[in-house]
């Protein structure tokens, strides 16, 4: 993937790599963010990378923080409380 | 009801509420460290507790219990750490599975196979440096610029550990994927 393509808009396969994260995590300007949309649009190198790597992260995210529950943390904290 | 009796119990209905969710991110945190996280909720909450008087109610509690117990967190962690550790750059470790997987499974169908208690497993496991942007990034949805923040380190230095923190997050759930066989 490191490779110059063709006709890949108008930034590099390398630059476009750079950005990957920051573009998938929405940190990106505008432009910057277009730059990469338009390469990905033509080059047939970096789509399937990019969207293996939004496929794991999604995956990730979708953990999210599920709530755990602890009756001895609750038991533990009020009588912390009750003691301030 | 007396004035610190009313306080209690507003505190109780108000904040108190979101004890396990506090408890979620604690474990993720401390990477699955029960007693450390149950030191830090009790800790965060008691430190709420004495500022209840400065939480403007009807704002967003658990928002702000939440960003007492992180930086109550990061604190502890950054006065434990005697110097800055460096996690040793591995060129392997660093590399996106993409390149092993593109011909059986490119559109990483494998990620989907894994359960979260495994995937849960391999972000605990991950060194603190790599775990803890992992945690405020991906779970908490935190930006670079809030990381920066409360890790104290530059957004750059954000950037890059994101980066390889997610290469080895991805390369762990890829090797568990193989010994499972979900990518046969």
């Amino acid at each position: 993937m490191s490779d110059i393509c063709p006709d890949s808009g108008a930034i590099p396969c390398e630059e476009a790599l750079e950005r990957m994260y920051e573009f998938l995590d929405g940190e990106l300007s505008n432009d910057s963010a277009e730059e990469v949309r338009v390469h990905l649009e033509r080059c047939k190198k970096c789509y399937p990378y990019f969207n293996f790597e939004r496929v794991f992260l999604d995956h990730v995210r979708s953990l999210r923080l599920p709530p755990e529950t602890t009756e001895r943390l609750e038991a533990r904290i009020r009588k912390a409380l009750d003691d301030t | 009801m007396t004035e610190d009796a009313d306080k209690r119990q507003q505190f109780e209905t108000e904040a108190l509420v979101h004890m396990d969710a506090l408890y979620g991110l604690a474990l993720r945190l401390t990477g699955g460290d029960a007693a450390r996280s149950e030191d830090l909720v009790q800790d965060s909450l008691l430190k709420a507790f004495r500022a209840w008087d400065d939480f403007r109610l009807g704002t967003n509690c658990r928002a702000w219990l939440m960003t007492i117990l992180r930086n109550t967190f990061i604190n502890e962690f950054r006065s434990a750490q005697r110097r800055p550790t460096s996690v040793e750059y591995d060129e392997v470790a660093d590399r996106s599975v993409f390149a092993e997987v593109s011909s059986v499974d490119p559109e990483g169908n494998f990620f989907e196979r894994l359960i979260d208690k495994e995937v849960i497993a391999a972000v605990d496991a991950l060194p603190d440096d790599f775990r803890i942007p992992i945690v405020l990034s991906d779970l908490e949805g935190l930006s670079y610029q809030e990381i920066s923040e409360i890790m104290e380190i530059p957004v750059g230095t954000v950037k890059s550990r994101l980066f390889r923190a997610r290469k080895r997050l991805q390369r762990k759930l890829y090797e568990y994927a193989v010994e499972m066989g979900y990518l046969s």
